[in-house]
């Protein structure tokens, strides 16, 4: 005994904006009552949830590598996560580690980003050849810097090490560097 | 799950009709199978109005029992229309939840977590491949995921906190999010 076939599989970005609560109220209405009738719509949407509880999971155990904002690191913080935050001046450096209670660690890498219409992120060696290039990263005009977020599992296998970063900001007549930072990693718990 | 031997297609409408046609409480294989189709869909109703696994499992039970107690009295009048009854009691149930939410919260706090019901965790994606397959996003695609995932926001405010419209951040979320599931459903390597 199999449930009917559904005829009209709702789409991806509709369970998006109902799980989001994003519909409107009529939308929304007949989204639910098409939900509770469809279970191939259902488990579509049940599976969407998984993922997204997944990434919600990792994010908070700091498995995800990304860019966020001031405001998402507040919330973190007043949701009882454990960061560990470091603020690189333009053109500075940083000693840094990464502490057995931390979940998060954030670097606040500052820069003047008025004009700048896209940024790259660049990891570089001692003489400054990239080495890996995260392309028109997101940013705010109006902030003062950029605000990363670096999986945790990497920096606690880290050795004592320096890692360099540098902003490029990109546009048609070619690239500019907006600033260097220097991070000088020690493992919890030991000295350089 | 019932199955026979050409396992017939049966939609709701069919199984609820067979449940308020049998004398009440002796249709068990209908019963079961109308249990088994509506209790994944009414626990998502349940996470999407209360955000609580604990809650979802109160609405699940207690839509499905009144659902199954009304079909037994023949109170549905038209069983085609099951889905629509089943979310006006989920509406309803989930009003009576939300203003039973204190007592709730007095009860935990006095007997614990030993009161919550038995839930079978939903399945989640391996975690190692899912870290990978967010690394292969974009900066962007993973920006928007990760904050729009993390406390379920929707475009609107995203796109407000990261400087872009919400028109935006909604085409980011979905090219994102459909290159995120391919990978970890492994439709793309």
């Amino acid at each position: 005994m199999s449930p009917s076939p559904c005829t009209a599989p709702i789409e991806l970005g509709t369970l998006v904006a109902y799980w989001l609560g994003e519909l409107d109220a009529e939308s929304e209405s007949r989204t639910e009552e098409h939900l509770l009738g469809c279970d191939a719509c259902s488990k579509r949407l049940g599976e969407l949830v998984a993922l997204a509880d997944g990434v919600r999971t990792l994010a908070r155990a700091g498995g995800a590598h990304a860019v966020v904002t001031d405001a998402f690191v507040r919330r973190l913080i007043e949701q009882g996560v454990h960061v560990r935050e470091y603020r690189v001046p333009r053109n500075g450096s940083v000693n840094c580690t990464v502490a057995p209670e931390d979940d998060i660690v954030i670097a606040r890498l500052e820069a003047p980003l008025g004009d700048v219409k896209r940024l790259d992120m660049v990891e570089i060696d001692f003489e400054g050849r990239g080495l890996a290039r995260a392309e028109d990263i997101p940013f705010r005009a109006d902030s003062d810097g950029v605000v990363v977020t670096p999986r945790i599992d990497q920096l606690r296998a880290l050795p004592a090490s320096t890692t360099r970063m540098r902003l490029l900001a990109v546009d048609a007549r070619g690239e500019r560097v907006i600033g260097e930072y220097t991070f000088n990693h020690t493992p919890y718990g030991t000295t350089r | 799950m019932l199955k026979s031997d050409s396992d017939p297609v049966l939609d709701d409408a069919a199984l609820a009709r067979r449940v308020a046609q049998a004398t009440p409480g002796t249709d068990r294989e209908a019963e079961a199978e109308l249990y088994r189709r509506l209790a994944p869909r009414v626990r998502l109703y349940g996470l999407r109005h209360l955000r609580s696994e604990a809650s979802a499992a109160d609405l699940m039970q207690q839509v499905l029992l009144m659902t199954l107690e009304r079909l037994r009295a023949g109170a549905v009048r038209e069983p085609e229309r099951l889905a629509s009854f089943v979310l006006g009691m989920c509406r309803m149930v989930v009003l009576d939840l939300r203003r039973g939410h204190a007592r709730r919260e007095r009860l935990l706090e006095t007997y614990g977590e030993t009161l919550m019901p038995e839930e079978a965790p939903p399945p989640s994606p391996d975690r190692a491949r899912l870290m990978g397959c967010l690394e292969r996003l974009s900066e962007r695609e993973r920006t928007v995921l990760v904050m729009t995932f993390y406390d379920d926001m929707p475009a609107g405010a995203l796109a407000r906190e990261l400087g872009l419209s919400p028109a935006n951040v909604r085409v980011i979320r979905h090219r994102g999010l459909e290159r995120l599931r391919a990978c970890v459903t492994g439709e793309t390597s």
